[in-house]
């Protein structure tokens, strides 16, 4: 297979609700959508979701970076026929972005939408090289920061629904009556992390974990900024909650050093964060390996391409602590695919059997929503 | 969130009344009314009203299906309304939007917008149910109907006014707007005691129910369904 052409899309979708934490308030969607084409017809769609505190992309680097640095070394490639997913991951290169960490978004996109046009050119879905070891998943939902008494009435429509697993966002003034809210919303039966996206200090974490664990808390999720691993070590033995990395997570390097130094109980993967498919799963399997949970995380405002990808990992791996993403419609205005990838009652949504990420994107969609699109042609 | 039952409905009208003050007070709503809306703006509010409502006999047999033997009489009659078969002159609903999208000019647009609206009621068909049950399936619906009613009955004049006055809509189309502000003031009522009545006979709690209720009307629910591209204010 070669590829001949591809459209990047970089969208603005409407969020149905502004959605806030320590780092970012978003009203709409950032997303960066790759189509890519074969030799014989074939398309494929990847995305990527850009994130300045994260990767240190952004929607314009993104757009850059894959026009030219990605897809020039893409579009020269052979991808054999009978090519697994690890074949097609390693013909994707990795590639330096200044100022970044990694341009990982711009990676998992790519990556994602060369694996879903190959698996497209026969017929093939990703499920059938990503094995589904259960039928159905179950995602956890997200509250986002803002006035206490909105994050109690989204925790109690999210027992409303009947969700098992619920994650806070918090890093504010207020922290600890907002988690003493939710816990009281949701009731004592539903699973609830925290999510400080890095806001907290040291000594600020630990108050706060003290004060609430009590109130039963699963998880905590960066609770300190990107730093020394030592920090989140120290974290760790000086509290009684799980603690989570995430954006201290973005490479196999980052996993190892916090593998290495005991820091964490739960690594946060996420696609487009740890650039895409294989090296999420590869990351999912050294934290199994030295027996560390995995959440296999999302985006904020990823549309369905992203939330079928994601989906495709969480139904494969032998155990995911918890599940994020498949928001859909519930956050974006409108979604980009055929098929409503939103989960349903209890957060749970069944395996995607489909050819390629198992949806059908509406092109005309993402044009409609593009602020910029950019064609790319293979020079030969 | 504690209401007694007594006030369960002047809680859900103060709801109601916030998402119809969302609305008018919204940059987008504000242009249609003093004109400083483009005309392609115009042409998508007109096209996006009716998507909205296009289909809406069908979400109202949905609901008669559904509804207690308070409230059933009063959603017969909506129906029946919807249909124009209340009375020998009244029109279909439905037909009263053909009737504005031809009036506007927007025929041409008729096919693709009937489509969008096909799509949307497949969509509330097939995607995964949120809820545990049709019980609270129905509430979301039937509060959407009745917030809906609500609104029109507020606004509706003043968007006809609007479009009869900036986009020069003709009268005669704009009768689905007429009709709105005069019936829907006692649709409107009629709805907030249905809903009641509704929320009483299966049995759902006050807070359970207006954890449902905010849930279909969740932020700016009139402006995101008219307004397709409107964006949320940033949470304060």
């Amino acid at each position: 297979m070669r590829l001949v052409a591809a459209t990047v899309y970089a969208l603005r979708i409407p969020f149905v609700e502004s959605f806030r934490h320590s780092a970012s308030d978003r009203r709409w969607s950032d997303s960066v959508v790759v189509r890519v084409r074969d030799d014989a017809g074939h398309e494929g769609y990847g995305e990527g979701t850009p994130r300045p505190y994260v990767t240190g992309e952004t929607v314009e680097t993104m757009v850059d970076h894959i026009a030219h640095e990605l897809w020039p070394r893409v579009a020269a490639c052979e991808f054999p026929e009978g090519a697994g997913l690890a074949d097609i991951s390693a013909l994707v290169p990795d590639t330096r972005l200044a100022g970044a960490i990694a341009p990982h978004a711009t990676r998992a996109a790519v990556e994602i939408a060369i694996v879903d046009c190959h698996l497209r050119r026969t017929a093939r879905s990703l499920g059938a090289v990503l094995p589904p070891r259960r039928a159905r998943v179950t995602y956890s939902g997200v509250i986002t920061a803002g006035p206490i008494e909105r994050a109690a009435r989204h925790a109690r429509q999210m027992r409303a629904v009947g969700l098992a697993h619920v994650k806070v966002k918090v890093g504010f003034d207020d922290d600890v009556a907002r988690i003493t809210a939710v816990r009281e919303a949701l009731g004592p039966g539903v699973s609830l992390r925290l999510d400080a996206n890095g806001a907290w200090t040291f000594e600020r974490a630990v108050d706060v974990l003290d004060a609430v664990a009590p109130l039963g808390i699963a998880a905590v999720e960066q609770p300190l900024p990107r730093g020394p691993v030592s920090e989140l070590a120290r974290l760790r033995q000086a509290t009684t909650v799980p603690v989570m990395a995430d954006e201290s997570v973005v490479t196999l390097g980052d996993a190892d050093a916090l593998i290495a130094e005991k820091a964490v109980d739960f690594l946060n993967v996420r696609l487009s964060k740890c650039g895409g498919i294989t090296r999420s799963l590869a990351i999912a399997a050294r934290a199994f390996d030295a027996g560390v949970g995995v959440q296999i995380g999302s985006q904020v405002g990823e549309t369905a391409i992203l939330s079928a990808a994601g989906r495709h990992v969480i139904a494969t791996l032998r155990e995911v602590a918890f599940a994020e993403g498949s928001f859909g419609t519930l956050l974006l205005a409108e979604d980009v695919s055929v098929e409503s990838i939103r989960f349903g009652h209890r957060g749970e949504a069944s395996v995607l059997t489909g050819p390629g990420l198992g949806i059908r994107v509406i092109e005309e969609r993402l044009r409609q929503r593009a602020v910029a699109v950019r064609e790319l042609t293979a020079e030969r | 969130m504690n209401t007694s039952h007594g006030t369960l409905a002047s809680t859900i009208e103060a709801l109601f009344a916030r998402r119809v003050a969302d609305l008018t007070t919204s940059a987008e709503f504000r242009a249609l009314e003093d004109g400083r809306a483009t005309s392609a703006q115009y042409d998508a509010f007109i096209e996006n009203v009716a998507r909205a409502h296009l289909r809406s006999p069908q979400l109202l047999a949905f609901l008669y299906a559904l509804a207690p033997p308070a409230a059933a009489g009063t959603l017969l009659e909506n129906l029946l309304e919807e249909l124009g078969r209340e009375h020998e002159s009244d029109r279909p609903h439905p037909d009263l939007l053909r009737d504005l999208l031809t009036g506007a000019g927007l025929a041409h647009r008729r096919p693709a917008i009937e489509a969008e609206a096909d799509d949307d009621i497949r969509r509330i068909v097939v995607d995964p149910l949120l809820y545990g049950s049709l019980r609270e399936v129905g509430l979301a619906a039937l509060t959407e109907i009745v917030a809906f009613e609500y609104m029109l009955s507020r606004a509706s004049g003043r968007i006809g006014r609007a479009l009869f006055a900036h986009r020069r809509v003709p009268a005669p189309a704009l009768a689905w707007f007429t009709h709105h502000s005069e019936v829907d003031i006692r649709h409107a009522e009629q709805g907030l005691a249905g809903l009641d009545a509704y929320v009483r006979y299966y049995g759902f709690s006050d807070d359970e129910a207006l954890t449902i209720i905010e849930m279909a009307l969740r932020e700016n629910v009139f402006a995101r369904r008219y307004f397709r591209d409107f964006v949320s204010p940033a949470v304060a």
